[in-house]
């Protein structure tokens, strides 16, 4: 990075680059939460209604919350650099994006509702 | 001067089929491909959660699908993929910032990190 003299010709790269890492800490700090209950109630050590009551938790939704805004972002980012570095052909990359820029945003907001919904 | 002005036929990137493959580029492609492979599973993530979060009866039934042989396999794949990208996504991020830099080190680093995401894997199969 500081060797690098010239921008693309875009001039825009550093966005996605700035984003995929910013989410990825987040995701590198948050991402164990779950996994370790996910790990808990596999293994039997956590009833369901344990499990609803550290999630159901106001810091539990606001960093749920984080985590899947994180997550959607990362996804969505690494996606596009994937088709635009894979598919050549404008007419099939710019929809694709699209199509999974919509994709994402509707699982993100699936999420958030069913999160913000428990009672 | 008009046929310079042509396009050739030139390989376009990732030009997977020109370099000699590196421990460092299969790390990178593998990135890519669990990455996508995590995203493949959103699906099933939110019917966990619904499943998880729901009745008593969902509960019970989404805890005995995961203990199922269908459940430990998906268990094991989405396991064995995040395990991958979380540990090359912490080398990426210090590469980033300026550690391992070295051709060596990120080779080495990258050794590493496949050899890590393989005893994962094995422990995951005895776990689950």
């Amino acid at each position: 990075m500081r060797s690098v003299k010239e921008p693309g010709a875009a001039h825009d790269g550093f966005s996605d680059w700035y984003w995929q890492r910013l989410s990825a800490v987040v995701l590198l700090l948050l991402l164990p939460l779950p996994l370790f209950l996910l790990v808990s109630v596999y293994s039997g050590s956590l009833d369901q209604q344990s499990l609803l009551d550290v999630i159901d938790h106001i810091y539990s939704r606001v960093l749920h919350t984080i985590l899947i805004l994180a997550l959607i972002v990362h996804a969505y980012v690494g996606l596009k650099v994937i088709l635009e570095d894979y598919v050549h052909r404008i007419f099939w990359r710019v929809p694709l994006i699209g199509a999974m820029l919509v994709m994402m945003t509707g699982f993100g907001i699936w999420w958030l509702a069913l999160i913000w919904a428990w009672a | 001067m008009q046929h310079q002005l042509k396009t050739p036929e030139r390989p376009l990137s990732p030009r997977l089929t020109i370099y000699r493959w590196q421990p460092g580029m299969i790390a990178s492609l593998a990135h890519r491909a669990s990455g996508f492979a995590l995203v493949l599973f959103v699906p099933l993530y939110l019917w966990l959660l619904r499943g998880m979060t729901g009745s008593t009866e969902q509960f019970d039934a989404t805890s005995l699908w995961l203990h199922s042989g269908w459940g430990k396999l998906f268990l094991w794949m989405v396991g064995v993929s995040l395990a991958y990208h979380f540990c090359n996504g912490i080398r990426f991020l210090c590469i980033d910032t300026g550690w391992f830099e070295s051709r060596t080190a990120m080779r080495a680093s990258a050794f590493i990190v496949l050899g890590l995401t393989a005893v994962i894997g094995l422990l995951l199969v005895v776990l689950l």
